[in-house]
């Protein structure tokens, strides 16, 4: 099924490039490449006082507010890989009182659950079988995204959940996801598990942890597992090969593949094709306290609300780096503008159930 | 599924965890050399004594007094040394450890996490606060932080926990006397700090080293102190004579005042009127300063003083 999509995928996103208008301009022609995708795009955002997941297509039209739920804070979208269901968290109260939950829903926002209560930064399995996700670290909130311990694996199927077989181990996680065949999750680790901050490969069955030693943090494996992309800097997004089949994989080379050394870009996440990177970006800043339902930390965090951000996108294979304050709008597009604190894009091809 | 632990039980367990210093002190308990200062009630203690909270944290009293703060010897922004005058507080023996810090809650964001009993580092100026009002909470006191501004403005009158300013800090660091170190000569330094010289190039347990005069450890070295203060190194011209606390914040890019120097400081930046402004970190999802420490102090008034002496030694 996955190799049907990056084909699909890939075959969609080359007849739009031949079919550009001759005479287009360079930026024209990424914006017809958008828009002949098949795919959307989850993100959160900041509207009428309260943080929702919208969708919208891969050109950034049609917005699409999934959740309209005045009473809870909806966060972090995570599309399962066959496109069909979405988890996220949301955050009940304010403040130290508030509680984060793991929920998942049809990607057209329907059949709603709830999963479990101080649960935090879910991620599917290849299959789409399984959600994983980290306990918060104590029951009183805590904004800080490392605020984590453990790791547990939810079956859609049975609604069993299984710790991490290195549960008690696991520690100050954050971002973690799968690689495409199952073998490794990527991690993002702070101040825990004798780590100062690196970027981890944990085993997912298995006790293994491998230290990635590259700088920065929010890794994304790409669809096909061969890549990941991450903030190697506040100001730039890398990407570099890597090969999960191993039992001892290693970063090769990577290079920073965007920049921007006038705002913050961060949330980097692939198109099912991996033809295109998505981010997030917007200004420096730790959030406006007078805004219910949100915190004050770095504005990048999840829950912070960051006036200014948006969603843009870049095409992934392109050389060189991409410097979003200097380049021509032929190389990436900014997907929304409305700079409610839209951030963490999550990519997929739709299908029903 | 995650329940929440009994307050008693929690209560009891800082009780446990939150001594700090040598066991059995022959400071505690008993009252230490008075301060040379007027007191600020006449129905306060003169002298300063040890207290311990309802939540087992070992403070000290420190009596209100009058000091020359800053030095016309140091660095230029240690000048001109000013008469200041402090009204009574409680200052933490110790600086907070990764065991209180996470005892409220809050993650340790620590460099080294070998030891519990070590001071947390890497803290962010908010974090630091937001330790003091999830304690004043815990004790069921007044938050001095109001959460809800964007530098968590203080109160100054509410009774729970704070940072200090860095009057108080200077005041309690000189514990009466007036030279660099309260304790007198330079080479005596190692004694009662854990600075560049005998670190090993990492934080200690708290509590390993002498006192200073008033029972407080580990003001010189191991981990920097924050303080309320938005730091200017011309404050001192300008100083207000009683209580100050600093210059108003300009908005963005405030350094806040650090004090005391860490296991990573010289001899120098240890001395009780060195100031150092830091950056609050507060932007920074990654704050790697592994030298950023504090401890809190609160308001004590002749009201309060009863209970607070209830619980101690």
């Amino acid at each position: 099924m996955r190799m049907r999509l990056f084909l699909l995928g890939g075959l969609l996103t080359a007849v739009a490039s031949l079919t550009q208008t001759a005479g287009a301009s360079d930026a024209e022609a990424l914006q017809a490449r958008l828009k002949a995708l098949p795919f959307k795009i989850a993100y959160e955002s900041y509207v009428n006082g309260n943080w929702e997941i919208f969708v919208m297509n891969a050109d950034g039209s049609h917005p699409v507010n999934l959740t309209k739920t005045p009473d809870l804070n909806e966060h972090y979208p995570q599309v399962s890989p066959d496109g069909t269901r979405m988890c996220f968290v949301a955050d009940k109260g304010e403040g130290r009182d508030a509680v984060r939950s793991l929920y998942v829903m049809d990607v057209d926002g329907k059949h709603r659950k709830k999963i479990a209560d101080y649960a935090r930064e879910p991620f599917w399995s290849p299959d789409g079988k399984v959600i994983g996700y980290l306990d918060q670290e104590f029951p009183k909130f805590n904004v800080i995204d490392y605020y984590t311990k453990g790791m547990n694996f939810y079956d859609l199927e049975t609604g069993k959940i299984s710790p991490h077989p290195n549960y008690t181990n696991l520690h100050h996680l954050y971002n973690p996801n799968f690689c495409a065949n199952g073998k490794w999750i990527v991690s993002t680790v702070h101040a825990g598990m004798g780590f100062d901050h690196t970027i981890l490969l944990i085993e997912a069955h298995g006790n293994k942890i491998i230290d990635l030693k590259i700088p920065g943090c929010r890794p994304r494996f790409s669809p096909d597992g061969k890549q990941i992309a991450w903030g190697s800097s506040d100001n730039e997004i890398s990407a570099g090969p890597i090969d999960t089949d191993s039992d001892d994989p290693k970063m090769g080379a990577w290079r920073v593949h965007i920049k921007d050394d006038k705002n913050k870009i961060y949330h980097s996440r692939w198109s099912p094709d991996g033809q295109f990177l998505g981010f997030s970006r917007g200004p420096d800043g730790e959030g406006d306290v007078s805004k219910p339902g949100t915190f004050q930390a770095a504005c990048e965090i999840m829950g912070v609300y960051a006036p200014g951000w948006n969603i843009g996108v870049v095409p992934a294979q392109q050389e060189g780096v991409i410097d979003l304050e200097q380049t021509t709008n032929a190389d990436f597009t900014m997907l929304t503008t409305n700079g409610l604190s839209d951030k963490e894009s999550a990519w997929f091809l739709p299908r029903k159930k | 599924m995650i329940r929440k632990l009994p307050l008693l039980g929690l209560l009891a367990s800082l009780s446990l965890l939150c001594s700090c210093g040598k066991s059995g002190s022959e400071e505690q308990g008993q009252d230490k050399p008075a301060s040379p200062g007027v007191a600020a009630s006449a129905a306060l203690p003169t002298s300063p004594f040890d207290l311990v909270t309802k939540s087992g944290v070992e403070m000290v009293y420190l009596p209100g007094g009058e000091f020359m703060m800053g030095s016309s010897q140091g660095n230029a922004d240690e000048g001109p040394a000013h008469k200041v005058k402090i009204g009574a507080f409680a200052m933490d023996k110790c600086t907070v450890t990764h065991e209180m810090f996470t005892k409220v809650q809050l993650p340790n964001p620590s460099h080294w996490q070998d030891n519990p009993k070590k001071p947390v580092e890497r803290v962010r100026w908010r974090d630091a606060k937001q330790y003091c009002n999830e304690r004043s909470l815990l004790e069921g006191l007044k938050p001095c932080y109001n959460e809800k501004t964007t530098d968590w403005d203080c109160d100054y009158s509410a009774n729970g926990y704070r940072l200090p300013t860095e009057a108080e800090w200077e005041y309690a660091c000189r514990a009466g006397t007036d030279g660099p170190y309260d304790f007198g000569a330079p080479d005596k330094l190692r004694q009662y700090a854990w600075f560049v010289d005998n670190a090993d190039e990492k934080t200690h347990p708290v509590g390993q080293k002498k006192p200073n005069l008033w029972g407080l450890f580990d003001m010189y070295g191991n981990v920097s102190e924050w303080c309320e203060d938005v730091y200017s190194p011309t404050y001192y011209q300008e100083s207000a004579a009683v209580d100050p606390h600093g210059p108003p914040s300009p908005g963005k890019d405030v350094k806040r005042v650090m004090r005391g120097g860490s296991w990573k400081a010289s001899a120098d930046m240890c001395r009780a009127t060195f100031r150092q402004g830091q950056r609050t970190g507060d932007t920074d999802a990654c704050f790697y300063t592994d030298f950023c420490g504090f401890r809190c102090v609160r308001r004590v008034t002749a009201e309060e003083l009863p209970p607070l002496k209830a619980n101690s030694k």
